[in-house]
């Protein structure tokens, strides 16, 4: 049985900042959408479907033998604050969180893998991988799925593929999202125009957490739009085409910076670290600000005392749900500003 | 003003009516409005307007609004309003009006991706289920009843761990 607890002080594998392109590619994830057959999707399903799907579903990941050190968490079980601190980690999303009734998430200790029970659909399988690496993702999940699929009567049609609840992710149920840091091409607004390239590939741009939040610390994820008509490869191929592109406009847009005040940026880089290693309270919004500022002073080599993974894990240590989880109770705003600022401080002062 | 034909509530409906040469105004409260025949009472209901509405901006919503799922008991308007399917047999039973919804979602209509090795095996069953079948149906033409006793065993055989499903 895993102790949440013992997740609060490092991060998942996706995070240590190596793979392709990992100066401005954060991670690569993809989640397959599966539902078992005869039973009805979950917002028709009773109380007594629920329960005996969430038993079934929860078994079959038990005999298939996906990770060696596989654990479940019962959703119904845990704190609020501690369903927060999964969605923190990506672990399960704020939909599965905020749900109800017979719920849950079963993971691998190095936290690249997921498979939440009874969220929208049946079933969703995810892989996350550090960097650049969707090919790498989908080996892994294809995987998964098909030890599943030999355990686990998936209700699929030769017309439509993969049968969701929701008809935007029927085909082949899978959602292929790479997340990007890209703070120059915010700097110099030059974002908006990469929002409608993509969009005309029939891509999406979201926020750090996905579908309906906001953008901070100038982390985006781009996902494909649609999962009827073309296969995984496929979709995987056109993402595959148009991050490059984007890698590429962000190095510009950096060089940019440099060469048209080389000083301003240094001194905007600087100023973000030394706040982060004297501050005695900083907002959620403001720490994303200020990693994201640092963190761009790394990859141009301003800054060279700090790792790309504790930068990296920090973005998510600090957020509301693991300050709570790290504390051991339930913070107000202004209690977790304070502590939000010791631990980064803390964080920053072994180097 | 009194309503003058019930000379109770207040008048807030006020018509003129021209019968010929003769013009003739009255004076109603909302409710003897109603009831008088006029093109008032002949005005459409606010979910017949939405109706119409609906007709024009989605066409099929209109012919698929009477189906329900036999499965799961979804109606195709619900399916609309909320956007969930309840079931898996709503994407063969709601097929018509989807179609277009997914053409327009995913530009396809498809599914062209990894196709389960269970269904896979289905397939190659129902395949050989259809071939027996006509083979069957061969040897009844032909009077050869030791021939088909044989394929309707076989039959029998293959679809007995047919599970029905999909």
């Amino acid at each position: 049985m895993v102790k949440i607890s013992d997740l609060a002080d490092n991060t998942g594998e996706w995070l240590r900042g190596t793979g392709s392109e990992s100066d401005i590619v954060i991670s690569s994830r993809i989640r397959l959408a599966r539902n078992v057959a005869r039973f009805p999707f979950l917002s028709r399903a009773n109380v007594k479907q629920k329960k005996e799907l969430e038993l079934t579903v929860r078994n079959k990941i038990k005999d298939a033998d996906i990770t060696p050190d596989i654990c479940y968490v019962n959703l119904a079980d845990i704190t609020s604050i501690d369903r927060l601190f999964l969605v923190e980690r990506h672990l399960i999303s704020r939909e599965h969180a905020g749900g109800e009734g017979e719920r849950g998430v079963a993971f691998g200790k190095e936290e690249t893998i997921s498979l939440m029970v009874n969220e929208e659909d049946h079933l969703r399988i995810q892989v996350i991988r550090s960097g650049f690496e969707l090919r790498e993702a989908w080996k892994t999940i294809d995987d998964i799925d098909n030890k599943l699929e030999k355990r686990l009567n998936y209700a699929y049609n030769s017309r439509f593929g993969y049968l969701t609840a929701c008809p935007t992710n029927v085909g082949t149920g899978m959602r292929a999202s790479v997340m990007l840091h890209l703070p120059a091409l915010g700097m110099t607004h030059h974002i908006e125009k990469v929002f409608n390239a993509v969009a005309k590939l029939g891509l999406v741009v979201r926020g750090l957490y996905g579908e309906g939040t906001q953008v901070s610390g100038d982390l985006y994820q781009i996902s494909n739009q649609f999962t009827l008509g073309k296969s995984e490869m496929e979709i995987i191929e056109i993402i595959e085409s148009v991050i490059p592109r984007i890698t590429n406009y962000e190095r510009m847009a950096r060089k940019a910076l440099v060469a048209e005040n080389k000083e301003q940026l240094e001194d905007r880089v600087w100023r973000s670290y030394g706040m982060l290693k004297v501050a005695r309270m900083i907002s959620s919004e403001e720490i994303m600000h200020l990693l994201s500022q640092v963190r761009m002073g790394v990859n141009l080599g301003i800054i060279s005392d700090v790792e790309m993974k504790t930068l990296n894990e920090l973005f998510i240590l600090t957020l509301p749900g693991h300050l709570q989880k790290l504390e051991g109770r339930e913070l107000s705003s202004a209690q977790r500003n304070i502590i939000r600022a010791a631990y980064v401080r803390k964080r920053l002062e072994k180097i | 003003m009194k309503c003058e034909s019930c000379n109770k509530k207040h008048a807030t409906v006020h018509l003129t009516e021209i019968t010929g040469a003769v013009k003739k105004e009255r004076h109603l409260c909302e409710d003897c409005a109603q009831n008088v025949n006029t093109h008032l009472a002949k005005m459409p209901s606010p979910t017949e307007i939405l109706a119409s509405l609906i007709n024009q901006v989605a066409p099929e919503v209109s012919e698929m609004s009477k189906i329900v799922c036999p499965v799961c008991g979804l109606t195709y308007l619900e399916f609309r309003s909320h956007g969930r399917l309840g079931c898996p047999m709503d994407y063969t039973i709601f097929r018509k009006g989807l179609t277009p919804l997914l053409e327009k979602m995913h530009g396809g209509t498809q599914h062209v991706g990894k196709v389960p090795s269970r269904a896979g095996r289905e397939m190659i069953k129902k395949n050989e289920l259809m071939l027996l079948r006509s083979e069957l149906n061969k040897a009844v033409e032909k009077e050869d009843y030791e021939k088909a006793v044989e394929l309707r065993d076989k039959i029998y055989e293959l679809s007995g761990d047919d599970n029905g499903e999909n």
